[in-house]
């Protein structure tokens, strides 16, 4: 029927379907309604990622394989998905907020000039009509967007903002498409993809995490707080200024343009709590926050709070954690 | 040949903390008239570099009111040869859609452009979306949210676009659209000479009647998304439990509360 599936574009690199594609399958079926989930997948002939994705409990599967699938310009992808669109006439659909999805949907939504809503932090609908919730001006300010006359409706969002959950649902209708038209997009090339050694997702996945500061950024205070992080098995996220510090890069960034994290426990030290962190962290069970200032906005974030100085207190911890 | 890169530049308010109108339930722009988005002086760096090495005519264009000169003037103090505003009421209240439009026929409308940059996102509504529209209207391949770049010749480029975990090495023949990562560049400040020179350069000023621009697709009429409603979040304050002042009590009452609540 016109108008009635959600499309999730499932993002997958190495062989790993990405957690937003399952976070989004699992979103879309608590708000769904009368619609139904589909995923669309986009991989090689060596490639079965549909056997992962079944767990979520999509109603579909639309399957598209080809060599070409292998490292494909975003402008293929986008082509793909406008032929699929004329195929299937969806009612919405939902990439996850990387640096792929916002790539490619923003080049579909050229194609089908619609509407696309950027970083996402909660979708409902109102039958047909998609309502987007997204952040503005660094998080200070919300808007509820929506698209009214248009489909589809298209939107990115967050990720690690919803949890995905696995579904007993059993009948998934596999659909392998074919008959597309794969143009060559030769004026464009990617020849490698490679996995970045840091540990932007680690941070993201991790149950427990120690965020650095300006007020922890000396040697000594690295060195303890590495100390500190191996002993709790946790992983090590910094503020935007600790970025370019060794050995830290951008990709240990929390918060707005870094990663938003979702651990049990967090420990931040040093950490002043400006919006473009706390914005990161909103997902975070419990938060301890340690800084000297007691006027710091962190501690307006956490559950337990010393107001000192961060080397003390970490040094303090390690005489008495084994 | 000589390359023509034209980089796409946005004027973002000062500040984070703004207002909403209760009325209007529009956001309150403070009096200041605004900065250039941070990364788009990533962008300018990037052309300037380009420029640099290859020679280049380096154009600065931007869609917005007419205020948004003190953003293109800081290009063209920088290095930048010549600047284009769009500006006109009929394009006010564009989304990332109809913005994208009206850039995408300015460039066309140029005629001679081999290489399109953009910031990877403005710092206000931080969609990131305008450069793959542009590339889209225009059909030229693009390379996202770039972190090196490698020219080839003055036709092809190498670049590496960083990802969440993973980057990817792209190879691109021109014309392209790239949009770029603070992390590619340190952006040049502005000398007092190029300032002063900057005062001879030309900011040109184009609307509607001097682009090939369908009406129902520029300002409002060609915008498909619209903001139903504007607020600022409740901030949620955590009741925050003290550990006390004495580091070594603090961390033993820590400890304590984290194997009670089985969490270490």
């Amino acid at each position: 029927m016109k108008h009635k599936d959600i499309w999730v574009i499932a993002e997958h690199h190495q062989d790993m379907v990405q957690p937003v594609t399952y976070q989004l399958i699992t979103k879309a079926n608590q708000i769904k309604g009368d619609k139904r989930i589909v995923v669309i997948l986009f991989q090689t002939k060596e490639q079965s990622l549909e056997k992962d994705i079944i767990k979520y409990g999509p109603d579909e599967i639309i399957i598209v394989e080809s060599d070409k699938m292998k490292d494909a310009p975003d402008s293929l992808i986008a082509d793909l998905l406008a032929q699929l669109d004329k195929r299937y006439a969806p009612n919405s659909v939902l990439f996850g907020a990387t640096v792929i999805g916002r790539s490619i949907s923003a080049r579909l939504q050229a194609k089908l000039q619609t509407g696309l809503t950027a970083d996402c932090l909660d979708l409902s609908f109102e039958e047909d009509l998609l309502i987007q919730t997204k952040p503005s001006y660094g998080d200070n300010i919300m808007c509820e967007i929506i698209c009214p006359n248009h489909f589809p409706q298209m939107a990115t969002v967050r990720p690690n903002i919803f949890v995905a959950q696995l579904s007993d649902k059993k009948e998934v209708k596999l659909t392998k498409e074919k008959n597309l038209e794969i143009k060559s997009h030769n004026r464009i090339q990617v020849y490698e993809e490679k996995p970045l050694l840091s540990k932007s997702d680690s941070i993201a996945n991790a149950n427990r995490v120690i965020a650095l500061g300006r007020g922890m950024s000396s040697q000594r205070g690295i060195e303890i707080s590495r100390e500190l992080a191996s002993k709790l098995g946790a992983k090590i996220g910094v503020t935007r200024p600790l970025t370019d510090l060794e050995p830290f890069s951008v990709d240990d960034q929390i918060g707005q343009s870094g990663s938003s994290i979702a651990p049990k426990l967090l420990i931040t030290l040093g950490v002043h709590g400006a919006v473009q962190f706390t914005t990161g962290i909103g997902k975070a069970e419990y938060v301890v926050a340690v800084n000297n200032n007691p006027k710091a906005p962190i501690f307006n974030e956490a559950d337990y709070s010393f107001i000192g100085d961060a080397t003390d207190f970490v040094e303090a911890l390690l005489k008495i954690i084994q | 040949m000589s390359l023509h890169i034209v980089v796409c530049v946005k004027q973002v308010p000062v500040s984070n903390n703004l207002k909403i109108d209760p009325v209007t339930k529009n956001v309150m722009r403070s009096s200041e008239p605004g900065i250039m988005n941070p990364f788009d002086q990533n962008a300018i760096e990037a052309a300037l570099k380009m420029k640099e090495r290859y020679g280049a005519k380096v154009t600065l264009l931007s869609m917005g009111p007419k205020n948004f000169e003190i953003t293109l003037r800081q290009g063209l103090a920088m290095g930048a040869d010549d600047a284009i505003l769009l500006s006109s009421r009929a394009f006010g209240g564009a989304d990332t859609l109809a913005t994208g439009y009206v850039l995408s026929q300015a460039i066309k409308a140029l005629g001679d452009v081999h290489l399109v940059f953009f910031g990877r996102q403005s710092i206000d509504a931080d969609t990131g979306q305008v450069g793959p529209i542009v590339a889209e209207f225009l059909n030229w391949p693009q390379i996202t949210y770039i972190s090196q770049i490698y020219p080839v010749d003055n036709k092809s480029i190498e670049a590496v676009r960083l990802m969440e975990n993973m980057e990817q090495s792209i190879k691109v023949t021109l014309p392209a659209v790239f949009t770029v990562r603070s992390e590619l560049n340190e952006p040049r400040y502005a000398t007092p000479r190029n300032i002063m020179l900057s005062y001879q350069k030309d900011i040109q000023v184009w609307d509607e009647k001097k682009l090939d621009v369908d009406p129902n697709r520029i300002g409002i009429k060609g915008s498909p998304t619209v903001v139903r409603k504007v607020w600022t979040p409740k901030k949620i304050v955590k009741k925050s439990e003290s550990l006390g002042e004495d580091p070594d009590r603090a961390a033993r009452k820590l400890l304590q509360i984290l194997r009670a609540r089985n969490i270490i």
